[in-house]
């Protein structure tokens, strides 16, 4: 398989097509917009927090493919996790996608692991990152996020 | 083969021949540029206006040659009227700190267009905090025309300065600038024209255009980045303050004063760009040999081959149909978003810029975050065109 159709495999399309938990709820209790300012993706991020648990995750924004599948396999990821155990896996995933080492999975990381394949892309890896950043901030209180550097 | 001048064209990406569709971000330069740099560095290197010796000597008359060769191109009355800049943001900052904000007070109005790019949007607004002026917008239509209609109003007795695009970088509408610099003198108003986008692509005439200031970015016209030149009529250029202060801008420096060199060198302070400035008058000499009517001809042509071949991709919907337009194709494809159409078509061998292409207003207009903008020029093919449309196709499948 080219790198091409890595990047943009069944996955990612579907999840691109039909992404879960997208749209504006109707209450939350966290809430952040991540803006790449470079390319203009918009993300924002809503959370229902309640007992340190991640009881929803929603998302809205209009992006590319790359972004909408990360954020959407993000919110089924998180659905449910404690906070403390969210930030431990938030971790994990800035590992690995740092595009200075060539990890290509993480234990621990699930389905999540399929975007690694961006790092072969280095001019979208900030596609795939910026919800997960634009999470951070939200469950931080932030209500502006840009992914690091 | 005016092509094969261009080794920059001579590649593969991801093992297809290159479609280099990105010249509106900047141009490739021939391999003319690239000897005149060379050349320089190798032969005359030395600094300029300061040195007694031969190398000094020599590289002086490369770097004075050049203005001469921009003076030809542009037609400026002299190679006086001509200061070397980095490029149109220094261009249009150095006219809104030197001669406009010298001229301007709070209430005071300068009028640009919808269509700006951000280097002539910011550098006023900084200019407007800095004095209490206001900023007012030329609007325009759903072609990303200008609505010319509405300039004579908006040219008001508080309009100090008018500052516009010759060609949008984003949409590819070419401005009737003439005809708007003769509206703005009519009440008084001196003009600044950004022509980074337009020198690569038309004839430029300063004296016919009587502009009271021109600028343009050489690596957007086949010269070296961190190029370009600003041109302003000589009673402006004398009456204007410097911009920098430093070396070769004066003429006698104590501690109590200092006395300004003459123009053009009171605005050049500090070692300039030396190979920049040689590279960009080779660039100038380059043009002038291939003929700008010539290069515009062409550039037509292509534009009339390409909107015919993008009209034919099912779902494609072209931002900005000016009726005087460059070769700059600024569109979106429904259900994917553009980045994922730069990546997908740079497997292709094509490079596009994908985004809001420094002009975020304009997007703004249409309610969209950005587009595709596949820019051309005169070395580019009907082929490639081709190429293009095909990458765009495959991009389409791989999303349905
Ligand atoms: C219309 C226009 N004006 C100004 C600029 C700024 O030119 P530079 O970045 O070379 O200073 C550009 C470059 O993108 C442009 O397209």
């Amino acid at each position: 398989m080219s790198d091409l159709n890595k990047l943009y495999k069944k996955t990612v399309l579907e999840h691109n097509r039909n992404p879960r938990n997208y749209g504006v709820p109707e209450s939350w209790t966290h809430h952040s917009e991540g803006l790449n300012a470079v390319c203009g993706d918009l993300v924002h991020v809503y959370l229902t927090i309640s007992e340190d648990c991640l009881q929803a995750v929603h998302y809205a924004g209009e992006s590319c493919a790359i972004s909408m599948a990360s954020a959407s396999l993000m919110t089924e990821f998180s659905t449910g996790m404690s906070v403390e155990t969210w930030q431990k896996k938030f971790k994990l995933f800035k590992q690995l996608m740092d595009k200075n080492n060539d990890l290509q999975e993480i234990g621990g990381l699930g389905e999540i692991n399929t975007l690694s394949t961006v790092k072969k892309f280095p001019s979208r890896i900030k596609s795939a990152t910026l919800c997960w950043y634009a999470m951070a901030a939200a469950i931080d209180g932030i209500p502006n996020a840009t992914t690091e550097n | 083969m005016l092509r094969e001048q261009f080794p920059g064209l001579q590649q593969t990406v991801h093992g297809k021949p290159l479609v280099y569709l990105d010249n509106a971000a900047t141009a490739q330069r021939p391999q003319r540029v690239l000897d005149a740099i060379m050349d320089y560095y190798l032969h005359h290197n030395a600094n300029i206006h300061r040195g007694v010796h031969s190398l000094s000597e020599s590289a002086t008359a490369l770097y004075e040659q050049a203005r001469q060769s921009l003076a030809r191109l542009l037609n400026a009355p002299s190679d006086k009227n001509l200061i070397f800049v980095r490029g149109c943001t220094e261009g249009v900052n150095l006219v809104a700190q030197t001669f406009v904000r010298s001229r301007i007070q709070a209430g005071d109005e300068i009028l640009i267009s919808h269509l700006e790019h951000h280097s002539n949007i910011v550098p006023w607004q900084i200019l407007c905090e800095q004095t209490g002026a206001v900023l007012k917008v030329i609007p325009m239509n759903d072609q990303g025309e200008l609505q010319l209609d509405q300039l004579d109003q908006l040219l008001t007795e508080k309009t100090r300065f008018m500052s516009v695009v010759h060609v949008s970088n984003a949409l590819g509408t070419i401005n009737p600038v003439k005809k708007m610099i003769a509206m703005a003198h009519d009440k008084g108003v001196p003009v600044l024209v950004d022509g980074a986008q337009a020198m690569p692509h038309l004839p430029v005439d300063v004296q016919d255009l009587d502009c009271d200031f021109y600028t343009v970015s050489g690596h957007k016209m086949y010269g070296p980045t961190g190029s370009g030149v600003l041109f302003g009529k000589a009673e402006h250029l004398e009456a204007m303050p410097p911009y920098h202060g430093g070396g070769e801008m004066i003429s006698k420096v104590t501690f109590e004063s200092t006395v300004y060199n003459a123009v053009p060198a009171k605005f050049e302070a500090g070692t300039p760009h030396i190979a920049g400035g040689i590279g960009l008058g080779a660039a100038a000499e380059f043009m002038m040999e291939t003929g700008m009517s010539q290069i515009a001809d062409r550039d037509q042509q292509l534009r009339i081959y390409a909107e015919q071949a993008l009209s034919e991709v099912p779902g494609l919907k072209m931002v900005g149909t000016a009726v005087e337009k460059s070769p700059v194709f600024s569109f979106n494809i429904d259900g994917i978003h553009a980045h994922d159409i730069g990546t997908i078509i740079d497997h292709c061998g094509v490079a596009i810029r994908t985004g809001h292409h420094c002009t975020m207003p304009i997007f703004q207009y249409f309610g969209l975050a950005g587009s595709c903008r596949a820019s051309l020029a005169f070395y580019n093919t009907e082929q490639e065109v081709d190429v293009l449309v095909e990458s765009l196709l495959k991009a389409k499948a791989m999303f349905e």
